[in-house]
């Protein structure tokens, strides 16, 4: 029985998919504004399109404040629309 | 009074004199709604993403004011019409609560809840038929707390 029971605590490997990405902004003073477009370009896949959260790992109100950056940063012409 | 910003994209087809006149014209429809003009961002001229009007090229402005919530309206009804500004945007620039982020305390709960799960799977699944044969060589003392609970995990099994 006690046996049994080291056997329990051994360390099993649990095969993790992928390592949970933390959002970057989040517990630092991580500025999102539309104007640093060198910033808003890593949320930006190689056509222009904004990437989702699963890609980015950012966590939802994060998420918001650069989407709207982006689409501002788009209106004023600082990214694009679709690049090809 | 709330801290705003205007940004103005210029044509880069009229001249130099032109442009600090649509400049001085856009402050002025700022100051005449009752708004501060404070300091205004140059970026001067930049190669557009996209192309505006069969133009590639425009001058960059942001101009920064403190005004009343009714000034941005206004000014925007008169910068619309303006000619030769190919984009124009007005935004708030205080009280961005998206741009500030003071969760660090949320950061410890988070680990804890992974780490509960984990802890837990190994014990569930052991399998319990390989135990009696090495029990001989292990402490005696932890069987008489924990033989229990193992009881119940072989029945379980079985």
């Amino acid at each position: 029985m006690a046996e049994n029971q080291e056997r329990t605590f051994t360390p099993r490997k649990r095969i993790q998919r992928k390592r949970r990405k933390v959002c970057i902004f989040c517990g630092k003073d991580n500025v999102i504004n539309y104007k640093d477009t060198a910033k808003l370009r890593r949320f930006v896949s190689e056509r222009g399109k904004i990437l989702p959260r699963r890609v980015t790992g950012n966590c939802a109100r994060h998420q918001r404040a650069i989407t709207l950056a982006v689409k501002r940063a788009r209106h004023l012409a600082l990214m694009p629309y679709v690049d090809d | 009074m709330n801290k705003y910003e205007l940004a103005l994209v210029l044509s880069a087809k009229i001249d130099d004199d032109a442009r600090a006149d649509l400049l001085e014209k856009a402050k002025g429809y700022i100051s005449r709604y009752d708004g501060v003009v404070g300091q205004t961002e140059t970026w001067g001229k930049r190669r557009l993403a996209y192309e505006i009007a069969h133009q590639r090229e425009g001058f960059y402005y942001f101009i920064h004011f403190d005004a009343e919530p009714s000034c941005p309206a206004e000014v925007e009804s008169h910068v619309r019409i303006m000619d030769n500004v190919l984009r124009y945007l007005i935004v708030r620039t205080d009280s961005d609560e998206l741009f500030i982020s003071p969760e660090a305390e949320e950061a410890p709960k988070a680990e804890q809840a992974e780490e509960a799960p984990v802890a837990e799977a190994p014990a569930e699944e052991a399998p319990a038929e390989e135990a009696p044969a090495e029990t001989a060589e292990e402490a005696p003392a932890a069987e008489t707390e924990e033989a229990p609970a193992e009881e119940n995990t072989a029945e379980a099994a079985e």
